[in-house]
C-alpha cells in the first residue's frame, strides 16, 4: 500500500487519506460566462505531469495540499493549504455589476 | 457500593455492558469499573480498561493554548505530543490549535470540571465535545505495540512512538487517537475513538489481545 | 523404511519420532519433519498423484513446493502440496485426478488420445462444436470434463478456523535466507538496522541446506553453520521461517503468510534474495516418476535422508550436475552417467573428480527419451543421444538403465515479486538467462536472482545490496558496496528436444508439450500473453516457474523474435497459492450503535443497517413488517411515538463568521435567521445538485447547530472544512454527530409526555412554537430541543449528550406509559414523512436532482452573493425543466410499485419511483416519482412498470398526502 506524508501526522498508509480533487481556481460565479463555469465544474485537464491536489487525512480531519506526478504516481511534496490560501475570501453582491479578479 | 451498577446513573459508559462482573465506584456522576478478579499483574501483562466516564475536555482555536496555560496546564510544544500535568491530567496537542485534556484517576477528573467552569477567552477558543463524541479506553501492559500491530498500520514500537507521542490514525478501520503514556510504571496506550463505535473497538481489541493473555481490568489495577 | 540414508543426511527429520498416516488407504510410516512426499518416497512410493489433463502418473519434481506434480487430497483440504505439507499421525491422504484408484486410473487412456486433444482443444471443441449446432455444447460437456479434469474435492462441512493478520515494521526486509539473504541480513543488522528475514522453507540456509558447492562437499555445511550462528547472535534480526512472501505492493508493503496469519510487512528497504528455480530439460517422458530436478534429488537426500534412486543418470547443462553426481555417489546411489549437453564443463576439476569415482561423462549428449515401466509408473531407462544441432539429436542412441534421472538445464530467477514491483526481464543471449532491471529505488536484489551464481560472489552480492540499502537509510557509515561479478555460466541455451511422439512436457501442470506451444504460434497467437491464454501454459498452480523459460524460447524461435522481445507473461500476486481464509481472516467490519441501541433490541426491534449504523426498522417480527408499521404509525398519528434519531448528523459552527459561513454553504439565507429559531437547510454541490439537507438551529448570534443526513454528514463536514481551508473565515467547524443522542418525540400527546420531564422550559404553543429551538433539561439531562414537523405531527427532537442517551430513552418510555407511548422505527418514519411529502435526500434525489425538480425553489435564496453551486443552480433552473418529482396515488389492492420501478411515457422511460408505501392514514398506495414534465400536473395519470412487466396507472396528486394544511405539526 502506498504511503503518503501528511504534513501534520507524518507518513501514513494511503488508506487513511481521502482524495479531494485538483486544486482549481474558481472563476467568479457572478461574472464568468456559462462556458467558463461549465469548464470549471465539468472539465478536468487530466494532464500527464505534476498536479496539485487536495487530500484529507481522515483520522485528524486535516486538509492539505499534495503535488503528485500523474505518470509515476510519485508524491513530490505535501504542505498546509495556508501556503496557497492565506487571505480571507469575500463574495459581494457588487460582483455581478463590476467584474473583478476571480476568487479562491 | 456493591449494589451500584452503571444503570444507577444517567451518565453511562459507552461499553458498560461489557463490564459484567466488575466492581464499580461513582466517578463524575457515572460508574467506573474499579476491580475485576485480576489486578496489577494483569495490567502489567495485558489489560483493557474502560475510562469512558472519567472526565475529559478539549479546546480549539488560536487562543486555546493561552486558555490552558492560564489554567496552569502544560502545553506540548508540537502537534501529536502529550504532556502530563503535576496532578496527572494528560494534555494532548492534536494540531497547532487543538488540545484535549484527559482527567486523572487521582482526583477522578475533578480538575477537568474545574477547567470547564473557567470562562473561555472571548474569541477564538471553542470547547469541544470529546466527553461524548469520543470513547476513552486504555490498553495496558507489555505487549502494546504487538497488540496494536494487529489492528493498526502505524509502527507504535518505542523507537518510533515514544512516551508522550500521539498517533491520529485508523485502528480496526475506525479513526482513533492513540496516546502513549504511563501510569504508575505501567505502559499505557489510551485510545480515543468515536463513541458510537465503542463496543465495536472494544470487541476488536479484546480479540487482538487474546494472544497476549489480555483481559478486561479495573482502574485499581493501575493503582 | 528401506530407502533411508544415514545421518548427517536428513536435516529436517527427527528419527526419534515416528509418524503414521495413510495414503490411498494404505498405512505408511515416516519421521516427524517429513513432508508427505518424502515420507512416501522413503517407503519407495513414487507415484503420488496424476496429471491434470492426461492423468499421467506423477511423482516429486522439485521437492520444494514449487510444482503441481504432487498435489494431494487431505480429508478436509484439496490441492495440498505433498512436498510442503508435513506428514502427521492419522492423516488420510489421497492422490488426485484419477478415476478408480491412483494406480489404476480408468482415465489414463486419455494420454493415448492426446493427438485428438490438441492445444486449445476445450475452447475449440466445446463452445461451438459443428456437430451440435443448435445446442449449448459447453453446458452439455461441462460436467464430464469437470469430473475428469478434477483437482481436489472440497469439504462442504468445513468449520471456519481463526485466521488473522498483523503488521510487522522493519528497516529492512530480506526475502530469502540462502547465502545472499543471510549475508545481506547480517550486514544490515550489524550496522544497526532492524531486519526481517523471511524464508519459505522450514529452515534457514536456502541452497546451503541441500546444494553441494565443491568437490569435497564441505563448503556448504561449514558456511551455513557459521552464518546461522551469526544470525542467532544478532538481536536486530527477526526471522520468519515457513513463511511465503506472496506479493510486492507499493512502498514495500509485503504480505507474508506464515501458518494461519498474514503479516503485512512494512519495510523502508527491501532486499529480495529469492534465488532461482532450477529448470528442467524438455524430452519425451520427462514427467515420469523418477525424473526430477537435480535439486529435488539432493533435497531428498540432505533434507529427508531419502535415497532418490538406485541407479542414476544426471542430465546437465552446467557444472552443478557434476556436483549432484558426486553427492549421489557419496550417498550410495550408483551414477550410470553424467550426460552433459555441453561440449565440456567450465570447471575441469569437477569432471576429473567425477571420473575418479568411476562415473562416465558423456559430453555433447542428451537424454532424448525416458523409457517407462508398465503403466508409466516409473522411469526404467533412458535413450541417450548425441546432440547434432540446436534441439536436434543423432538418429541412434544408447539405452542406459536407471531409476533416477536428475535434470539440471539451468536456472530461472524467482522474478515474480520483482515483476510485480515493475521490474522488467531482459534475456541475456550470452548467458541464456533472464536478468531483472528497472526495479523501484527501495527494492534491491542479490544472489542468483540477480544472476550471480559463484558462492563467494553471492555472499558479496548480499553485502552489496545491504550496503546500498543502508546508504539509503543513512545508516551505512563509511561502508562502501563491494563490486561483484560472476563468470559462472549456468544455463544451457537450448535444452529442448522435441520428440515426434510428444510427451515432451514444457508445462507439467497443464500437460503441455513442446508442439502445443509451437502450434499455438502457428494458429496466430504470436504474443506470449495470447499463447498463455490459448494454450493455458503457465496457468497452473506453479504459475510458469518451469514453463516460462522454455515457452519464451519456443515462442521466440517460432516467431523469429528474440527471447527478450517475447518475454514472459505477467506475474501477479499471490506468488504461492493462498487460502481465501488468509485474505478473509479477521477482516474489520466496523459498526456504530447509538446509546439506545440495546434498548431497541430489548424491545424487539428488527434492526437494519444505515451506513455503518444499526437502526430499528420497526419493532416486531420481520414477517409482520406491514402490521408493525401500521400500528406504529397510527400511534404517532393518534397518540405518541418516539424514534431514536441519534444517527442524524450534527455539525457545530461557532465564531464571528458562523452565519456568513452558513450562508455560503447552504442555499437558504441565514444571516438574518433569528436566535432560537430553526430553518430548513439544503446543500447543493458545485454542480447544483442537491446532496444533503438538515435543520439549522441558531443557538446564539455566532453559534449554529445544524443537522445533516445520517449517510451524508461525513461528506458535508469534509466539504465544509475544505471550503474554509480556502475561505479562511472566522468559524470553528465540529462534527458532533456521535456527541449527541437524539430522539424525535412525536404525536398529539408528545407535549404532555415532555411536560412531565421538562420543568424548566415553557412548552406552551406560544412559549415553544413550531420551528423554534430551546434549551433546557429533560429528566434532569441537559437537552437541546427542536420543534420539527418531519412526520407531520406535533413533535420535539430532543438532543442530549450521548452518555445520557439511554437514560433519556428510559425516562421518555416511562413518562409516556400513561399515554400509551410506543417506539417507532425507521421504516415507519419513512412512511409518515412520505404521507407528508417530505423528501429524503439520496432516496428521492439522484445525481442530477436540482432544487427546481424537487420544488425546493423556496429554500434557495436568490438575493445573496454566493452559495456553493449557486451558479450551476442559476444555469439549470434557467433551462426548460424535463422532469419533476411528484406525489402519486394508487388504489389499495393495486400491485405496489417498488423503488426504482420505471415511469413510462409512450415507449420512453420518463422517470422512476423513488418512494412507495401503503398508507393507512390515506387509505391508498402513495409514493414519490420522477415523471416527465408533461406528466407532472395534478390529475395526470402516468404508467409505472412494476415487477413482471405489469403496468399500473398512477395519478399525480397534490402534496402532502396527509393533513394538507400542515395544521397538526404546528399545534
Amino acid at each position: 500500500m502506498k504511503i503518503m506524508h501528511c504534513p501534520l501526522n507524518g507518513p501514513r498508509n494511503i488508506s487513511e487519506f481521502v482524495h479531494g480533487g485538483e486544486v482549481r481556481e474558481m472563476p467568479n460565479p457572478a461574472t464568468c460566462s456559462d462556458r467558463e463555469w461549465a469548464d470549471y465544474v465539468f472539465y478536468s485537464d487530466n494532464q500527464a505531469g505534476v498536479i496539485t491536489e487536495w487530500w484529507l487525512h481522515a483520522p485528524s480531519g486535516y486538509w492539505f495540499i499534495a503535488e503528485r506526478h500523474t505518470v509515476t504516481d510519485e508524491i513530490l511534496k505535501t504542505y498546509d493549504p495556508s501556503e496557497i490560501f492565506n487571505q480571507r475570501v469575500e463574495f459581494s453582491k457588487e460582483d455581478a455589476a463590476a467584474p473583478k479578479e476571480a476568487t479562491a | 457500593m456493591s449494589t451500584m451498577t452503571p444503570e444507577s446513573f444517567s451518565k453511562r459508559s459507552f461499553v458498560y455492558r461489557q463490564l459484567a462482573g466488575a466492581e464499580f465506584a461513582e466517578v463524575a456522576g457515572g460508574a467506573l469499573a474499579t476491580d475485576f478478579k485480576n489486578g496489577r499483574a494483569q495490567a502489567e501483562k495485558s489489560g483493557l480498561l474502560d475510562l469512558s466516564v472519567l472526565p475529559r475536555t478539549g479546546f480549539r482555536g488560536s487562543r486555546a493554548a493561552e486558555h490552558l496555560k492560564a489554567a496552569g496546564l502544560p502545553v506540548p510544544a508540537k502537534p501529536n505530543q502529550a504532556e502530563q500535568s503535576a496532578n496527572g491530567e494528560l494534555v494532548l496537542r492534536l494540531s497547532m490549535k487543538e488540545f484535549w485534556v484527559l482527567g486523572s484517576l487521582a482526583d477522578n477528573g475533578a480538575a477537568i470540571d474545574a477547567l470547564n467552569q473557567r470562562p473561555l477567552p472571548d474569541s477564538d477558543c471553542y470547547a469541544l465535545y470529546c466527553q461524548d463524541s469520543h470513547n476513552w479506553i486504555t490498553l495496558t501492559g507489555a505487549a502494546l505495540p504487538e497488540t496494536m500491530a494487529k489492528v493498526c498500520g502505524v509502527d507504535l514500537r518505542e523507537a518510533s512512538f515514544a512516551r508522550g507521542a500521539i498517533a491520529q490514525t485508523s485502528a480496526a478501520r475506525i479513526n482513533v487517537i492513540v496516546v502513549n503514556h504511563e501510569v504508575k510504571g505501567i505502559p499505557c496506550f489510551s485510545i480515543l475513538s468515536d463513541s458510537a463505535s465503542a463496543e465495536y473497538l472494544w470487541e476488536s481489541l479484546l480479540d487482538a489481545m487474546a494472544e497476549f493473555g489480555g483481559e478486561v481490568i479495573g482502574s485499581n489495577a493501575l493503582a | 523404511m528401506s530407502n533411508r540414508l544415514d545421518a548427517p543426511m536428513g536435516l529436517l527429520i527427527d528419527r526419534e519420532s515416528q509418524v503414521s498416516f495413510s495414503f490411498e488407504g494404505k498405512e505408511f510410516k515416516g519421521f516427524a519433519g517429513d513432508s508427505i512426499a518424502s515420507a512416501l518416497a522413503g517407503n519407495g512410493r513414487w507415484v503420488m498423484s496424476r496429471s491434470f489433463k492426461y492423468h499421467r502418473p506423477r511423482g516429486p519434481l522439485t521437492m520444494a513446493g514449487q510444482d503441481a506434480n504432487t498435489l494431494i487430497q487431505l480429508d478436509k483440504e484439496p490441492n495440498v502440496l505433498a512436498d510442503r505439507e508435513l506428514a502427521a499421525d492419522g492423516l488420510k491422504v489421497f492422490g488426485q485426478n484419477y478415476n478408480g484408484s491412483l494406480d489404476n486410473d480408468r482415465d489414463a487412456l486419455l494420454g493415448h488420445f492426446s493427438r485428438f486433444m490438441p492445444v486449445g482443444f476445450y475452447y475449440r471443441s466445446f463452445f461451438k462444436a459443428p456437430f451440435m449446432k443448435n445446442k449449448d455444447t459447453w453446458k452439455f460437456w461441462e460436467p464430464t470434463i469437470r469430473k475428469m479434469a478434477g483437482l481436489g474435492v472440497l469439504d462442504l462441512d468445513f468449520k471456519p478456523e481463526y485466521y488473522d493478520k498483523a503488521y510487522l515494521f522493519h528497516d529492512v526486509v530480506v526475502v530469502g535466507s540462502g547465502p545472499a539473504g543471510l549475508s545481506a541480513a547480517l550486514k544490515a543488522a550489524d550496522a544497526g538496522a532492524s531486519v526481517l528475514l523471511v524464508e519459505e522453507q522450514p529452515v534457514l540456509g536456502g541452497s546451503l541446506t541441500y546444494n553441494r558447492f565443491d568437490a569435497e562437499g564441505k563448503k556448504a555445511d561449514s558456511l551455513k553453520t557459521e552464518l546461522l550462528a551469526k544470525v542467532e547472535a544478532q538481536d536486530n534480526i527477526e526471522v520468519l521461517v515457513g513463511a511465503a512472501c506472496n506479493g510486492w505492493f507499493a512502498d514495500n508493503y509485503l504480505p507474508v503468510i506464515q501458518g494461519k496469519r498474514m503479516y503485512k510487512v512494512r519495510a523502508k528497504e527491501c532486499i529480495v534474495a529469492s534465488g532461482s528455480f532450477e529448470q528442467h530439460v524438455v524430452f519425451r517422458n520427462n514427467d515420469l516418476p523418477g525424473v526430477m530436478m537435480s535439486s529435488a534429488a539432493t533435497r531428498l537426500m540432505k533434507h529427508y535422508a531419502v535415497k532418490p534412486g538406485n541407479r542414476a543418470v544426471v542430465l546437465t547443462g552446467n557444472d552443478d550436475g557434476y556436483l549432484t553426481a558426486l553427492e549421489l555417489n557419496q550417498q550410495g546411489v550408483e551414477v550410470a552417467a553424467v550426460v552433459d549437453m555441453r561440449e565440456a564443463p567450465q570447471d575441469k576439476s569437477l569432471a576429473t573428480a567425477v571420473l575418479a569415482c568411476g562415473i562416465e561423462v558423456m559430453s555433447g549428449y542428451t537424454v532424448y527419451e525416458a523409457i517407462p515401466t508398465k503403466g508409466n509408473k516409473h522411469v526404467r531407462a533412458v535413450d541417450v543421444r548425441q546432440i547434432v544441432g540446436r534441439g536436434a539429436v543423432a538418429k541412434h542412441g544408447e539405452t542406459i538403465d536407471c531409476d533416477l534421472v536428475c535434470m539440471s538445464a539451468g536456472y530461472m530467477p524467482v522474478y515474480q515479486l520483482l515483476c510485480q514491483a515493475g521490474g522488467q526481464l531482459r534475456y541475456d543471449d550470452n548467458a541464456s538467462e533472464f536478468a531483472l532491471s528497472n526495479l523501484p529505488k527501495i527494492l534491491r536484489i542479490a544472489g542468483s536472482v540477480n544472476g550471480i551464481h559463484d558462492l563467494d560472489a553471492v555472499l558479496a552480492d548480499g553485502e552489496r545490496a545491504a550496503v546500498e540499502a543502508l546508504q539509503a537509510l543513512g545508516m551505512a557509515g563509511d561502508a562502501t558496496a563491494p563490486a561483484v561479478s560472476c563468470k559462472r555460466q549456468v544455463n544451457f541455451d537450448w535444452p529442448i528436444f522435441s520428440h515426434p511422439k510428444g510427451k515432451d512436457f514444457v508445462d507439467y501442470d497443464e500437460d503441455l508439450q513442446a508442439k502445443d506451444i509451437v502450434n499455438a504460434t502457428r494458429l496466430g497467437y504470436r504474443d506470449v500473453q495470447l499463447v498463455k491464454r490459448f494454450s493455458t501454459v503457465g496457468m497452473g498452480p506453479s504459475q510458469g516457474r518451469h514453463s516460462a523459460l522454455p515457452t519464451a524460447r519456443l515462442v521466440a524461435d517460432a516467431t523469429d523474435r528474440t527471447v527478450t522481445e517475447t518475454g514472459v507473461t505477467t506475474a501477479r500476486p499471490p506468488f504461492s497459492p493462498e487460502k481465501l481464509a488468509h485474505v478473509a481472516g479477521r477482516i474489520f467490519d466496523p459498526y456504530r450503535r447509538t446509546a439506545m441501541h440495546h434498548r431497541h433490541k430489548e424491545m424487539g426491534a428488527k434492526m437494519m443497517p444505515a451506513g455503518n449504523w444499526q437502526r430499528p426498522a420497526f419493532y416486531g417480527q420481520p414477517e409482520q413488517r406491514d402490521q408493525c408499521m401500521q400500528t406504529e404509525s397510527s400511534h404517532v398519528r393518534n397518540k405518541v411515538g418516539v424514534i431514536d434519531v441519534s444517527t442524524l448528523g450534527g455539525i457545530e459552527l461557532r465564531g464571528a463568521d458562523a452565519a456568513e459561513f452558513m450562508n455560503r454553504i447552504y442555499t437558504f439565507a441565514f444571516l438574518k435567521q433569528p436566535v432560537g429559531k430553526t430553518r430548513y437547510a439544503v446543500l447543493t454541490n458545485e454542480h447544483g445538485v442537491v446532496i444533503d439537507d438538515g435543520v439549522a438551529c441558531r443557538i446564539t448570534e455566532d453559534h449554529f447547530y445544524v443537522t445533516a443526513t445520517t449517510s451524508g454528514v461525513d461528506r458535508v463536514y469534509r466539504e465544509m472544512m475544505k471550503w474554509n481551508a480556502q475561505w479562511r473565515l472566522d468559524v470553528d467547524i465540529t462534527n458532533v454527530t456521535s456527541a449527541f443522542a437524539a430522539v424525535n418525540l412525536a404525536g398529539p400527546d408528545s407535549r404532555k409526555v415532555l411536560e412531565k420531564l421538562a420543568k424548566d422550559v415553557d412548552l406552551s404553543p406560544e412559549g415553544f412554537p413550531y420551528l423554534a429551538y430551546r434549551e433546557g433539561s429533560v429528566a434532569g439531562i441537559p437537552a437541546r430541543m427542536l420543534r420539527v414537523g418531519f412526520v407531520g405531527e406535533l413533535g420535539y427532537e430532543i438532543h442530549v449528550p450521548a452518555r445520557f442517551g439511554e437514560a433519556l430513552w428510559d425516562a421518555l418510555i416511562e413518562a409516556g406509559k400513561e399515554f400509551d407511548i410506543r417506539p417507532f422505527g425507521v421504516e415507519t418514519q419513512r412512511l409518515l414523512r412520505l404521507e407528508k411529502g417530505h423528501i429524503i435526500v439520496s432516496q428521492d434525489t439522484d445525481g442530477m436532482s436540482h432544487p427546481g425538480e424537487l420544488d425546493l425553489g423556496w429554500a434557495v435564496s436568490r438575493k445573496k452573493p454566493f452559495f456553493v453551486g449557486c451558479r450551476s443552480v442559476d444555469i439549470v433552473m434557467a433551462q426548460p425543466q424535463t422532469r419533476k418529482l411528484v406525489g402519486f396515488k394508487l388504489p389499495q389492492g393495486t400491485r405496489k410499485p417498488e423503488e426504482g420501478h420505471l415511469v413510462l411515457n409512450g415507449a420512453d422511460i420518463s422517470g422512476n419511483v423513488t418512494s412507495c408505501e401503503f398508507s393507512p392514514s390515506v387509505g391508498a398506495i402513495i409514493g414519490l416519482a420522477y415523471v416527465g414534465i408533461g406528466q407532472s400536473e395534478v390529475g395526470e395519470r402516468f404508467p409505472i412498470r412494476v415487477d413482471g412487466g405489469e403496468i399500473v396507472h398512477a395519478e399525480v396528486v397534490e402534496l402532502p398526502f396527509f393533513d394538507p394544511d400542515n395544521k397538526r405539526q404546528a399545534l
